[in-house]
């Protein structure tokens, strides 16, 4: 009886096993052609983005200084390519768990899929954010510098941490990632920024704030002017 | 024909006309307080100094809302005893148009070049309707050089003070000079004389859906002239008086538009300048005088202050655009306190060159590069101030020629760098 009972269920896991094995190999098959492609992509486009002038593009737009700020400090084309290089292997590392055709697993596929455009579109709202945030704070600084404010550089900040943030917020929301937490924290710190500075810039900086909207106000009288004509 | 499209009430008008020797131009915006004294000017400049020749005056404005069409088209000056000749005049002709395109000085002289054009004028000019200060023989001065000798485009040379024009003298005259080879010592005046095979060729140059349409046209029309081989000249005029301009106009908007333009420039004619080694002089019509120096108000701390904070502020767009060692040099000058401080022709030279790479491979935005541009101009300027505040106006003349002569000799490093 034992022997039988024993027999049985060595039969039905070598049964389910060889059922199963197919779905195993399949995953491994999908594991190394995934690996391969995924080389294969980055070799190519580390070949062809340079060649593409993908790198001065990204020195001209600013995405390089965006990258370099992240932290990437390669060269874009060679970020890109990994980067490439690793959704591909994401992609078949999905197709993978899937080809096990575990319930669990295949739930988690189609999550992950429904998830992805979310997350293609949150990091194009960061990249998107990185460039804006760049822009303003050179235009800020340039223009504050020439204007000969005292406090370029810090305006400059302000205008890219204020921009940077908005569009981290918007990336977080499109995820999903706490998005009431994330809309409140992101009104309330820039109220609580705004107002500060406002106070800080009337109380301490009456005097710079008066003299500001002075000189903006008031028409430019004879001893303002210089006797110089540039052009 | 040129493509243009005239008004058609224009058109009928010039095919009225049929044929005409010269043409002046007044391109026009809200000018009706200055516009009429202008027009009389010009009538009286054609009737007195070419008084067999067929001639119309084209007044190109913007749609102005105050008038100014209606004071051209109500200015008498049909009278010749009003201008003091005795023999016998052709009339002189008036048309009133608008212009066509994206707003601007540019567009408003293509609709007086495709005039000028189709009335088959021999000899043209053009004068700003600001001003104030133009006689009668101003257009002697820019219409006869193409009638009399033959030549192509009449630059102006004005009297001015010697600290008026400091873009113009620091880096528009001596960068043009050095990279065409002829010394055109006022390219961006408002007013010149042109014939009519160059202002055809203006019209089939691709340029009026650009920025030249909207600004930047006078060095456009003086560079062309010269790179493309038009026989040039200038024409002094005297003193330059006009409207004040608005005296909120920024200076970095101005800079900006500018040097863009003569960058641009660069761009387009890099096969001509790359060749061209020197520099020499072009014929002056006109009787050139000296002028009294005025004390201007100059504030230089305020300069050297901007200059100051762009050495400790802007080293991100600097880096981009300036070579390591004149980034350096430049950052060295911040030391010097205000009454020492001198930046030298040479560095300067660098600067403006090294501005011109950057922004032809484009390492920021273009308007950003060039605003970034503001401090090193006023630090270059407060230095120009200094050194001449003592300075006669031929020795001012002699600084500013020095400093072209120094564009010439590192124009051969602009050369390999721009390869």
């Amino acid at each position: 009886m034992l022997n039988e009972v024993i027999r049985t269920t060595l039969v039905e896991f070598g049964d389910r096993v060889r059922g199963f094995a197919p779905n195993v190999v399949a995953m491994l098959v999908v594991l190394l052609v995934g690996t391969l492609a995924a080389g294969a992509v980055r070799f190519a486009l580390a070949f062809l983005l340079p060649r593409l002038g993908v790198d001065r593009f990204a020195e001209r737009s600013g995405l390089g200084d965006v990258a370099r700020r992240a932290g990437l400090t390669r060269q874009p084309s060679r970020t890109i390519s990994l980067a490439a290089a690793w959704v591909v292997l994401a992609v078949f590392f999905l197709l993978a768990v899937a080809a096990l055709d575990v319930r669990v697993a295949v739930d988690l596929v189609s999550r992950a899929f429904a998830w992805l455009p979310h997350l293609l579109v949150a990091v194009a709202l960061l990249l998107a954010g990185g460039l804006v945030a760049g822009f303003a704070r050179r235009s800020v600084l340039i223009g504050a510098v020439n204007a000969g404010l005292p406090s370029a550089r810090l305006l400059s900040s302000g205008a890219h941490a204020a921009l940077f943030v908005l569009f981290a917020a918007m990336a977080l929301e499109e995820v999903g990632l706490g998005q009431r937490v994330v809309l409140t924290a992101f009104a309330i710190s820039f109220g609580g920024v705004v107002l500060a500075l406002a106070l800080a810039f009337g109380l301490a900086g009456k005097e710079i704030a008066r003299e500001s909207l002075e000189r903006l106000l008031r028409r430019r009288g004879p001893e303002d002017e210089d006797g110089l004509k540039h052009l | 024909m040129s493509g243009v499209l005239l008004d058609p009430r224009v058109a009928e008008r010039v095919s009225e006309l049929g044929t005409a020797e010269l043409v002046v131009g007044i391109p026009s915006f809200n000018n009706a307080p200055t516009i009429g004294h202008v027009v009389r000017a010009v009538a009286a400049g054609l009737t007195k100094h070419f008084p067999g020749r067929r001639a119309v005056i084209v007044n190109s404005d913007g749609g102005s809302g105050d008038g100014t069409a209606e004071v051209v088209a109500a200015a008498d000056f049909g009278a010749p005893e009003a201008i003091l000749v005795s023999h016998p005049v052709d009339p002189v002709y008036k048309l009133v148009t608008p212009y066509h395109g994206m707003p601007g000085k540019g567009s408003a002289l293509r609709t007086i070049f495709a005039i000028a054009e189709r009335l088959g004028a021999h000899a043209c000019a053009v004068v700003d309707s600001d001003l104030r200060s133009i006689t009668p023989q101003w257009i002697e001065l820019l219409l006869g050089p193409q009638v009399e000798h033959g030549f192509d485009y009449v630059a102006p040379l004005y009297l001015r003070h010697k600290y008026d024009g400091t873009i113009t003298n620091s880096i528009v005259y001596p960068l043009t000079r050095s990279l065409y080879g002829r010394d055109v010592r006022q390219p961006i005046g408002g007013e010149f004389g042109f014939s009519g095979r160059l202002a055809s060729h203006y019209l089939r140059r691709p340029v009026w859906e650009t920025e030249v349409a909207r600004f930047g046209i006078d060095i456009w029309m003086t560079t062309t002239a010269v790179a493309d081989g038009f026989r040039v000249c200038q024409s002094f005029l005297g003193a330059k008086i006009h409207d004040p301009k608005d005296p909120g106009a920024d200076l970095a908007a101005m800079l900006v538009q500018v040097v863009s333009a003569v960058f641009d420039l660069m761009e387009t004619y890099h096969e001509r300048w790359a060749t061209v080694q020197g520099a020499e002089a072009v014929p002056l019509f006109g009787f050139p005088h000296g002028v009294g120096l005025e004390p201007v108000s100059v504030n230089v701390t305020r300069m050297l202050g901007i200059f100051a904070q762009g050495v400790r502020d802007l080293g991100d767009p600097w880096e981009r655009a300036l070579a390591p060692g004149t980034l350096s040099d430049v950052a060295a000058l911040a030391a010097a306190d205000d009454r020492g401080f001198c930046f030298p022709d040479p560095l300067w030279v660098r600067v403006v060159h090294d501005f011109a790479l950057a922004y032809r491979r484009g390492v920021l935005p273009r308007e950003q590069l060039l605003r970034s541009l503001v401090p090193l101009y006023l630090g270059r300027t407060a230095s120009f101030v200094l050194a001449t505040a003592e300075s006669r106006a031929e020795e001012v003349e002699a600084a500013i020629q020095a400093l072209a002569d120094e564009f010439v000799r590192q124009k051969a490093d602009l050369c390999d760098r721009w390869r």
